[in-house]
This record gives structure tokens, C-alpha cells and sequence, in this order.
């Protein structure tokens, strides 16, 4: 984010109002107790094992928190409204990997042991910050929170057909705190949008072309986890541009065009994403006719 | 200009290539772009090129049902003869 000190005002303002009603939001409508709110009793013990590897799998991801955390609010440390919101955030976040926790031991499929042995292993590798800057990160968000929010419904559903009403519960509540978390995110960008809508939409088109979710190279088995979960939720590519890509761009009032364009003039200016094809084209189109 | 399905096929392998910094010297209409190792962020980033290259618009809501190359060809072409 630029550094320009009226501006740095006038934002810091806006995210402070905007983190006031998402947190008196979150206080009234959403605030829930994964140790009291959650029906344990209701789980479905011989649950498919491929379920269980579901809820295993987001409980991993959701246990590197700690570094999420102090590395993500460290870059947005300068603008107090969001820097707030990373703190609750994180609360809200802690909450589901305790859900999923307390579902996988009170299930019996999982015993402390692996569970714990899981986590130490884990602990062994760190997250990484997958971009550098603040606005970077905050579109980051739309995308990685959305997604996350997509499956969670998938897999709710998926777990609603299987008769496990413990699980479809958990995956409902963490569902309904991921949109929340990508509409603060959304509702940023479109404030670095109206500062400076170019450089926004040029991060905007790096972001999504450098997008991966978090568990990438840190969570053991990754790879097959994630075809489990594509299989379970039935996800496609398809969905994720039908109810991730598309709908964060139309919440924006950005046009595939316009980031395709930003990609373009990264491009030019040496900072690139576009082909040569797509330079043999722009030369054609600069070079006047002399015929 | 219309470019014919061979040229076409040809456009998408040397876009992808391009893009995904990778050779891809067996592509046929039927392969799934998926199964290229091209996720849907980077099939929207060829779509892109070749909509520039062609002079075309494909509209946002054909491309989550793109699956294959074919799938592809076939709405460029549709968008070709507009």
C-alpha cells in the first residue's frame, strides 16, 4: 500500500469504521463456542474414511495459525482497522481447528497420539508469506478466504448426505466466518481500488496468477489430500471460477479484460505476465502503416 | 481472418507453452487441460492471449464449462464467425 500520508488518513479512518461494523457484526450474529455449540453427539461413527481425511485435512491447514498470524498481521501492522480485524480473525480462525480437533478424537477415528504427532510434524516446517506486500496480501485473502468458504459448503453438504450431522454443523459455522473474512478483504481492495486502481488491478492479475492455497508444500500428503476432498465435495476447475474467481471480481466491479489489460502493462514495463504472442500483437497494433 | 481448427490447436499449444513455460508437443483437441498440469487461473491467462491474438471476446460464463482443448476451439470459432 502506498505510503502517501493524506491518503494514510483518510484509509485509516475508513478501516477503522469498516472493522467496527464487522466486529459488532461478528459479536451479534456469529460468535459460536466449538466446545459448546457444536452436536458431538450427533457424530456418525463409521463415517466414510475418506470424510474423516476431509476434516483431517482442514484441521492441518488450519493449524499452522500461529504463523498465519504473526506474519500476516506484521504486514499490515501500519493500518490500525486491519491490523484489528488480523487479531479477531485469528480468534475466529482458532475456533475451527478446535472444532475439527475435537470431532476427530470424540469420533474415535483419531487418537491424541496421531493427532499430536500429526501437529509436531507440522511444527517442523513454517508457512511463508506468499506475497510481499499489504494490498497483495489483502487480495490474497479474497481469494484463499472464498475458496476455503466454497468448500467448506461442498463439503457440509457431502457430510449432510452421509448422515453426519456433527460434521456438517462444524463445516457450516467455519463456512460462515470464512465468507465474513472474505468480504472485509473484498471491501478493502475496493478502497485501494478508489486510491489507485491501476497498481491495484496490476496486483489484483499477479496475485491470481501466482494464487496457490496455503497447504501447499506444507501439509504432509498434500496433493492426495486434496484429490479426496476435490472427489468428496465434487470440485472442479469449473467451480472454482464459477463461485471463487468470477464472483470476487463482480464483488470488485473488475472486468477479466481490465486484468487481463494490468497484466499487461506489467508486461511492458518489464514487471511481466503476458506472452511474446500477445507482444507481436501489441507491436502490430503500435506500428503505424506506411502502405 | 478465420483461423481454421488445425491453427487453432496450433495457437493454443504454443500460448500454453508460453505461459506455462513448458513444451506441450502432443496436444490433440481431445486432451483435458487439466491433465496438462494448467490450473483454471492459467487457462483463463491463454484464453486472454488468444482472445488478444484473435481479436475475439469469449464471455466469462463459457469458461468454467471449458474442459478440454476442444471445448476451447469450439468457442473461439463460434466467436470468429460473429
Amino acid at each position: 500500500m502506498s505510503h502517501c500520508p493524506s491518503t494514510d488518513t483518510a484509509r485509516q479512518e475508513r478501516l477503522y469504521n469498516m472493522y467496527k461494523v464487522f466486529f459488532d457484526k461478528a459479536e451479534q450474529e456469529r460468535r459460536w463456542n466449538p466446545l459448546r455449540d457444536v452436536p458431538y453427539d450427533k457424530i456418525r461413527r463409521d463415517a466414510p474414511e475418506s470424510l474423516i481425511v476431509v476434516a483431517e485435512t482442514f484441521c492441518l491447514v488450519e493449524s499452522f495459525l500461529p504463523d498465519y498470524v504473526a506474519k500476516g498481521i506484521n504486514v499490515v501492522r501500519p493500518y490500525f482497522g486491519q491490523a484489528w480485524f488480523s487479531a479477531n480473525w485469528a480468534y475466529e480462525e482458532s475456533k475451527h481447528s478446535v472444532a475439527l480437533m475435537e470431532y476427530l478424537l470424540r469420533s474415535g477415528r483419531r487418537t491424541p497420539e496421531q493427532l499430536f504427532d500429526l501437529q509436531n510434524r507440522l511444527m517442523a516446517v513454517s508457512w511463508a508469506l506468499p506475497f510481499e506486500t499489504a494490498r497483495q496480501m489483502t487480495i490474497y485473502g479474497c481469494f484463499q478466504e472464498m475458496a476455503t468458504f466454497v468448500i467448506y459448503v461442498k463439503q457440509e453438504q457431502r457430510s449432510k448426505e452421509l448422515g453426519d450431522e456433527c460434521l456438517a454443523t462444524i463445516f457450516r459455522l467455519n463456512a460462515r466466518d470464512e465468507i465474513a473474512h472474505c468480504r472485509f478483504y473484498e471491501d478493502v481492495v475496493r478502497v485501494l481500488l478508489e486510491e489507485d486502481r491501476e497498481a491495484t488491478l496490476r496486483d489484483i492479475a499477479f496475485v491470481a496468477k501466482h494464487f496457490a492455497m496455503p497447504g501447499v508444500g506444507i501439509v504432509p500428503d498434500y496433493d492426495d489430500r486434496v484429490q479426496v476432498m476435490r472427489d468428496e465435495g465434487r470440485v472442479d476447475r469449473s467451480v472454482f471460477l464459477q463461485k471463487v474467481f468470477f464472483p470476487i471480481l463482480k464483488y470488485l466491479g473488475v472486468t477479466r479484460q481490465e486484468l487481463q489489460q494490468a497484466a499487461w502493462g506489467c508486461h511492458t514495463s518489464g514487471t511481466g505476465v503476458a506472452t511474446p504472442a500477445d507482444a507481436a500483437v501489441a507491436s502490430a497494433v503500435a506500428t503505424p502503416r506506411t502502405e | 481472418m478465420a483461423f481454421s481448427r488445425m491453427e487453432l490447436l496450433e495457437m493454443f499449444r504454443k500460448t500454453a507453452s508460453e505461459i506455462v513455460e513448458r513444451d506441450f508437443p502432443n496436444i490433440s483437441e481431445a486432451t483435458v487441460i487439466s491433465e496438462l498440469g494448467i490450473d483454471s487461473l492459467g487457462m483463463l491467462e491463454i484464453v486472454g492471449s488468444m482472445e488478444r491474438q484473435l481479436k475475439v471476446q469469449i464471455p466469462d460464463e463459457s469458461l468454467a464449462g471449458i474442459q478440454t482443448v476442444k471445448d476451447l476451439i469450439e468457442l473461439v470459432e463460434k466467436r470468429q464467425s460473429l
